[in-house]
């Protein structure tokens, strides 16, 4: 009896103890921590440093390993991250950031932690700009002229001219100073790339034969030990296997449902579907360069003639917004006072009699005893089903206003070069990801034509250009926003694209995960947050 | 020289010779298909000349395509298979655990092509088309004409919604996960549509073997015929049929891979032919082509072995 009293007292102790030293770091919101979760991602990342990946699997892995200067929080508001403060001075030209102090880097086992300083922020910023870095950053940041450090907690930042919402950008990841095992310059050959050290709230266990990546917790995150113990990420071939993985509880979340498996997983009282904004939106792109194109009301005519509206309902379950103009709806530079051009084949048919077309005896449209014939170019990329059935129906479509439309499906980098490189098309079917700042010079100034740039069509117009020039020129937020609502009332009657719409996305999870904050395109940036109540743990 | 050696020698310098032109050919469609590696490393991002000229400056400017396709050669000759371009990570340590998992299925699921065709083969070779034969033939003849991806999705809707289970080996961390790995070399097997030909092949050569002289006599003083027929009735038909159905069976394993989300060679081509990850994909082309000729090669001892006479043909 007096043995087993001595026991208990023991493990009463040995559990104090622990309960004690795990104190230090945890959150103080008095939610569980505990459990693991395994999300399902349609492909492998490349690599897990922010600063060569550049896709999507990738950028959210990234997003649980690493910080940056400053943060986003859910209400889209700027944070201190990695900084404490900052000063703006020298009329917006110098930004000044005092880090915080008790950071430390995820220490490799046996090794001490080491300290999160100035250092690696202008080690970052200096192998980020480095020219043989591979990265597809540095354009980003070019507005930086100078990064210096004051002292071990504070850099300063010297922008070559002030710009306007340039502290978001101040969000890039840091890595740490002894991380790569080059100093000058990174590369996807880099030990580093595939073996990333962050200040997290994650820490890259290991990776194992299946390619599954392992994350666990970091207990010593500066905001706070993170609830969940771990996070895998699991990589599959096929998305309807990666549906029904979650459908047999092999997985606890999907980061991106395809629109088709949305019905099954919405009948499903177990999981929860919670929609985020895809911030990318796709439209038709039309060739300047061809004479018949150059005409606006050809281009309108087949604005109007197409039914946006069908074709979301039908081809996405209606998941998503019709857009009129280059910017994400509900942000500030998005132009609600320009509706979308009404679908209308009449209107669009009397536009191009008015450029002078008329409407031969097989029903199409001619000029100068020449049918009215393009060609569409459409890529092939992974989720080509409801890419094909969009670029149909716009056949489709323009067969009824006498268009006749030829379609040719490209493969990815086929298509990049005949559009990028050779500009050899008439129609383009495309998607493009909103610029966070709403800059639009790379997609429609006139500077911008060439080979490999981003003006692909050609567009040239003197007032958008000088729009475009003002608007980035200027420091006035609200000057800004009238001047990109005027460029967006411009581009919807001009018709370079026809914009068809921003889709909804949808991450699906089973309900056991509680308090899921998604960010719109970084996904995992609160995911610090996440907890699943004790019991449901598994 | 002992006749296997002979053999060995001279298929190995066949193979050499061969997976030389496989990598010429390889790099050949590589070079003249568009896109470029450099392209993909900037995918996602409005990518600026000044940011093309710092790659290439950072992997080295392109040189002419003869040296590019030298230079490969040296490495692999010095055991290098170089790095791939999309991970960064060394492309013969990726190879080698793709390889073994494909090897896994492709080897597995000719064990299951045999198991099924070999006993209905024997068995209609020695009794001749019967109430039993005659079905069971035409019963692998329907299987084996089922094409391998829908076969795959069938066995799994049918595991899932049928059964309640979850049959992916990979990705999904359940328990039993790998009694799982063998439903697809199950489907891989059945589904190669090797089956029929195999029984038709070694009834054939069955049914030949059983009518030559020697087994005439072997039967006539009472000695085993299964044991005289077998090498030249059995072993060798198998040998050769398996040997020249090995890249058939790999084009399946892709599919298989891609269904049952297994991690092999075949997904990792998929995945790397999109990217334009050339070492990645030489890499993978060289390995394929190496399983068929260590299948052909096997086929060869195999045959001298029977029939060391072969050996100066």
């Amino acid at each position: 009896m007096r043995r087993m009293l001595l026991v208990l007292l023991l493990m009463v102790g040995v559990v104090f103890s622990v309960s004690q030293s795990a104190e230090a770091g945890r959150k103080k919101d008095g939610r569980a921590d505990g459990g693991a979760l395994n999300y399902g991602e349609y492909g492998r990342p490349s690599t897990l440093d922010p600063i060569t990946s550049n896709e999507m699997i990738s950028l959210r892995l990234t997003e649980l390993i690493f910080n940056g200067l400053v943060g986003i929080n859910e209400k889209q508001q700027i944070v201190p991250e990695l900084a404490d403060k900052w000063e703006i001075a020298a009329e917006g030209r110098t930004y000044t950031f005092s880090l915080k102090k008790d950071v430390t880097w995820h220490a490799k086992e046996g090794e001490e932690a080491k300290p999160f300083t100035a250092d690696d922020v202008i080690f970052t910023y200096k192998i980020m700009m480095h020219p043989k870095t591979v990265t597809a950053l540095k354009t980003m940041f070019a507005f930086i002229d100078n990064a210096e450090k004051v002292d071990d907690y504070t850099v300063r930042f010297t922008l070559k001219r002030p710009i306007l919402n340039a502290l978001a950008k101040f969000s890039f990841k840091i890595i740490p100073r002894h991380g790569p095992s080059n100093p000058l310059y990174l590369t996807r050959e880099d030990a580093f790339v595939q073996n990333p050290i962050g200040t997290g709230p994650y820490i890259l266990k290991n990776i194992t034969a299946d390619r599954e990546i392992v994350l666990v917790a970091n207990e010593n995150y500066f905001k706070g030990r993170p609830h969940i113990d771990k996070f895998v990420s699991k990589p599959f071939a096929d998305q309807n296997i990666m549906t029904q993985a979650l459908m047999f509880n092999a997985i606890d979340m999907i980061v991106l449902v395809n629109p088709r498996d949305i019905p099954e997983i919405q009948g499903d009282k177990r999981f929860i579907l919670q929609p985020y904004n895809a911030l990318s939106y796709s439209f038709f792109g039309y060739n300047m360069r061809n004479p018949l194109l150059a005409d606006k009301r050809v281009r309108k005519a087949f604005t109007c003639a197409v039914n946006r509206q069908e074709m979301l309902d039908s081809f996405f379950n209606g998941q998503g917004t019709i857009i009129s103009g280059p910017f994400a709806p509900g942000s500030w530079a998005y132009n609600l006072d320009v509706q979308p051009v009404p679908f209308d084949p009449e209107k669009a048919k009397a536009l191009l009699k008015e450029a002078g077309f008329t409407q031969g005896a097989d029903g199409f449209m001619q000029k100068d005893d020449k049918k009215l014939s393009l060609s569409l170019k459409v890529p092939i990329e992974k989720e080509s089903e409801a890419v094909k059935r969009v670029v149909l129906a716009f056949k489709n479509y323009l067969k009824n206003i006498g268009v006749d439309i030829k379609v040719e499906f490209k493969e990815w980098q086929a298509w990049k070069e005949d559009v990028f490189l050779e500009h050899d098309f008439d129609v383009v079917f495309a998607s493009l990801v909103f610029d966070d700042s709403a800059d639009i010079s790379s997609l429609f100034h006139s500077a911008e034509i060439g080979p490999h740039k981003y003006n692909f069509i050609g567009y040239s117009n003197l007032e958008v250009d000088g729009l475009i020039k003002e608007g980035k020129d200027t420091l006035d937020h609200e000057k800004r926003r009238t001047i990109n609502r005027k460029l967006h009332a411009i581009l919807a009657e001009e018709n370079p694209y026809t914009f068809l719409w921003t889709l909804t996305n949808y991450a699906a999870y089973h309900k056991k995960v509680r308090r899921v904050a998604i960010h719109p395109y970084k996904f995992f940036s609160f995911a610090d947050e996440w907890f699943m109540p004790e019991g449901e743990q598994k | 020289m002992k006749p296997i050696a002979l053999v060995l020698s001279r298929e190995l310098v066949i193979t050499a010779l061969l997976l030389l032109g496989v990598s010429f050919v390889v790099f050949i469609i590589l070079f003249l298909s568009p896109g470029d590696p450099f392209s993909v490393l900037l995918e996602g991002q409005m990518s600026s000349d000044a940011a093309r000229e710092g790659l290439r400056e950072a992997l080295g400017a392109p040189k002419a395509w003869y040296s590019q396709y030298l230079a490969w050669l040296f490495n692999i000759l010095h055991g290098n298979f170089g790095t791939s371009i999309r991970t960064g990570l060394p492309v013969s340590g990726e190879l080698l655990r793709v390889g073994l998992n494909t090897l896994i299925l492709t080897i597995g699921s000719m064990l299951v092509t045999l198991l099924i065709a070999v006993p209905i083969a024997l068995y209609s070779a020695a009794r001749g088309m019967n109430r039993v034969s005659w079905p069971l033939t035409m019963f692998a003849y329907v299987v084996s004409a089922l094409p391998v991806f829908w076969l795959g999705y069938i066995v799994l809707y049918v595991f899932m919604h049928k059964f309640g289970l979850f049959p992916v080996f990979s990705g999904t961390g359940q328990r039993f996960g790998m009694l799982y790995s063998l439903l697809p070399i199950f489907v891989l097997g059945v589904g190669n549509g090797t089956i029929s030909e195999v029984i038709r092949y070694l009834r054939d050569e069955m049914g030949r073997v059983m009518a030559e002289d020697y087994i005439r006599t072997a039967r006539a003083k009472g000695a085993p015929v299964w044991k005289h027929s077998f090498k030249e009735g059995l072993l060798i038909p198998v040998t050769e049929i398996i040997s020249s159905k090995i890249p058939f069976i790999l084009g399946g394993a892709v599919i298989v891979e891609q269904v049952f989300n297994w991690p092999g060679m075949g997904r990792m081509a998929w995945q790397a032919a999109q990217d334009r990850d050339f070492p990645v994909i030489m890499g993978i082309a060289i390995m394929a082509a190496v399983f068929v000729r260590m299948g052909s090669m096997f086929q060869r001892v195999v045959y001298v072995m029977v029939n060391p006479r072969a050996s100066k043909e």
